[in-house]
């Protein structure tokens, strides 16, 4: 039997973080996991972070996979794929099945970090090919390089559904709809108003009725559902679709926790603040003990990493407790705000600021002109080029006030804080912040009234990307064509990753309105 | 079905092209990547048919965990096509519950 310092189950984003940890303290660390490639979810994450900086905001997830991987490999963690862990036994061993063989390993700790699986719905047809999870259709899009469909419908207006919704528009899929039989956008505003304003309608309070096809799926009728959860006759509609892919939440994998006897509450194992169970030299980081975003599970596989160092003896007291006090600062902060655990079921109506919350955000997806005028960062009829920043939730995040040299965007030391615009500063149109902001949520805006036009500046991260001189027509925020437009500049840099800053001339009127552009 | 170009990730890495046979029938795919992939490009969404109902099956999880994808690779039942890579020759069937044959 092989023996390791530390086994850490799972090289996702947890899993690699505990054995960087480990390591780096100098303990002998193993990582096993059954997939072909290390990094679980992080390299199907093409979107840019939330947080700040020290949660790394603004990285792409899959480019924080690289450096975690590159970070793993200098510390001499040794990571070991197509390894299942079958069990977890008492005086921590383990049996780890790869391919054929059985092997036996010991850990002196071991850090559970099997993260989630995706939970299922049913509905007649629920089994014909062409209906998939949203996990498969990041794996086929962002892995292998494949559309998982033409033509899809999004189960689901979770984070999940509304991240992957974005990114099969990216892939070059249509997106038709997406529903949720709960009445309320379950993930950030943000997210959902990105998909909106391509046009993509969502249909809350809805559900799958049905998914029609032989072989495979050729279509799908959704219903509206009463406060009994049943479908409302005369209320149906249907799509011609060929994909149907659900996102209906993750649930923590703890099957392993639980075999290895640690003591659970609910679904989860019960964990002290750095992940230890129950059970002696056993710690659970990231999804498995609660379903959090990447970044915490960041931030929980460090800590718990570092308890396993400090119990072995490798780290002195207070070098421990100082890693554990800045990393618990930095998870604090990623959990307050609307979308927090402490948050978790509550309807909220208003910001942190006292600002009344958007309906038209949290049932269709976009902002409703009459919702704009309170927040602290929309503006207009200014003179020479402003910010208007679409954020209007309390989320971790504050990458937009980072981006701007000049500060005219403010957050201030909390991070969930809205945006405020600076009056004090000026503006010089550079589209730092359009580029920077994770929820794609700012653009810039310069309204010439001698020429009865306006510039609209937005992100854009689609192909093929609109060129100078380009004719279109503008959207508005729930993706309705609005007027005539024509694309005057479109600004790339190698610090904007990948997000393009496209401009457009509009009519004045449709200033405050025009912020996507279709080509005709 | 394939992403020529995607807007952040580029042209997908991938390996040669070679040649594989679906129920009889050639049919190209890049080398290394999953069975799975390499048969949807190739408009295949049928991967097989349940044992006591006959229901069609295909990609659901894509990550080796539904079964949902297993079909019948170089004589072997039960392959789990979304995580086994693709190689020249190899020879892919339906699986009609555990076996290639439609039972009649
Ligand atoms: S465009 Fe540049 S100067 Fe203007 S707010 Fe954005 S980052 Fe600041
Ligand atoms: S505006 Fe700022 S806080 Fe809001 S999503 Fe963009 S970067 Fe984050
Ligand atoms: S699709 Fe689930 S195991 Fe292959």
């Amino acid at each position: 039997m092989e023996r390791y310092e530390l086994i850490v189950v799972g090289a996702g984003p947890a899993g690699l973080s505990a054995a960087i940890e480990a390591a780096k303290a100098g303990m002998k660390t193993v990582v096993f996991d059954e997939n072909a490639k290390p990094g679980g979810q992080l390299f199907k994450q093409i979107h840019k972070f939330f947080g700040s900086k020290e949660h790394k905001a603004k990285i792409r997830g899959y480019n924080i996979g690289e450096t975690l991987l590159r970070e793993a490999e200098t510390c001499g963690v040794e990571v070991v794929l197509n390894a299942t862990v079958a069990g977890v036994y008492e005086g921590r061993e383990l049996t780890v099945m790869q391919g054929d063989s059985i092997k036996h390993f010991k850990g002196d700790s071991i850090v559970v970090a099997t993260g989630a699986s995706e939970n299922m719905v049913t509905f007649p047809g629920w089994t014909l090919p062409g209906v998939i999870g949203a996990g498969a259709a990041q794996t086929m899009m962002n892995l292998h390089g494949i559309k998982p469909g033409s033509r899809v419908l999004m189960l689901g207006t979770g984070n999940v559904g509304l991240v992957v919704s974005y990114q099969l528009l990216q892939a070059g899929c249509e997106v038709v709809a997406l529903v949720d039989a709960s009445k309320k956008i379950g993930g950030y505003g943000v997210h959902a108003a990105k998909v909106a304003r391509t046009g993509v309608p969502f249909y809350l309070s809805h559900t799958i009725v049905a998914v029609h096809g032989e072989d495979c799926v050729k279509g799908v009728t959704i219903g509206e559902v009463d406060a009994a959860w049943q479908v409302i006759p005369g209320s149906e509609k249907t799509f011609d679709v060929d994909t149907v892919c659900l996102a209906v939440g993750l649930s923590p994998m703890a099957q392993l926790v639980k075999s290895a006897g640690c003591e659970m509450n609910g679904i989860v194992p019960a964990v002290d603040a750095y992940g230890a169970t129950s059970v002696p030299g056993i710690y659970a980081a990231g999804d498995v003990s609660g379903i959090e975003e990447a970044s915490s599970a960041m931030i929980e596989g460090r800590i718990a990493g570092a308890a396993a160092a400090y119990q072995a003896g490798y780290l002195e007291k207070s070098d421990f407790e100082s890693i554990v006090t800045a990393h618990e600062a930095s998870l604090g902060s990623l959990r307050e705000g609307m979308f927090g655990p402490k948050q978790r079921g509550r309807v909220q109506t208003v910001t942190e600021e006292g600002i009344v919350l958007s309906q038209s955000l949290l049932t269709k997806g976009y902002l409703d002109e009459s919702d704009l005028a309170h927040f602290p960062s929309i503006q207009h009829g200014k003179t020479g080029v402003y910010p208007v920043i679409e954020c209007t939730q309390n989320i971790p995040c504050n990458p937009c006030q980072d981006a701007c040299v000049k500060g005219c965007i403010l957050i201030g030391n909390d991070i969930t804080s809205l945006p405020v615009i600076n009056a004090e500063a000026t503006c010089t149109g550079c589209g730092m912040c359009v580029a920077s902001c994770s929820g794609q949520a700012i653009f810039l805006v310069e309204e010439k009234p001698l020429e009865s036009t306006a510039y609209v500046s937005f992100p854009y991260e689609f192909l093929p990307l609109p060129e100078k001189g380009d004719r279109g027509i503008a959207l508005d925020r729930s993706g309705a064509p609005i007027c005539d437009a024509e694309i005057t500049a479109v600004r790339t840099g190698k610090a904007m990753d990948q997000t393009h800053v496209v401009t457009m001339k509009v009519p004045l009127d449709y200033a405050s309105t025009a912020r996507f552009f279709r080509r005709r | 079905m394939r992403i020529k170009e995607h807007p952040i990730l580029g042209a997908t890495e991938k390996g040669a092209t070679v040649t594989f046979e679906f129920d009889g029938k050639p049919i190209q795919g890049f080398e290394g990547e999953p069975i799975a992939v390499a048969l949807r490009a190739a408009g295949v969404m049928v991967h097989r048919h349940t044992m006591k109902e006959d229901r069609p099956r295909g990609i659901f999880c894509a990550i080796g965990r539904c079964t949902d994808c297993v079909m019948i690779v170089d004589g072997k039942p039960n392959i789990r096509t979304c995580v086994t890579p693709l190689k020249a020759g190899m020879k892919v069937e339906t699986q009609y519950g555990v076996t290639a044959k439609k039972e009649a």
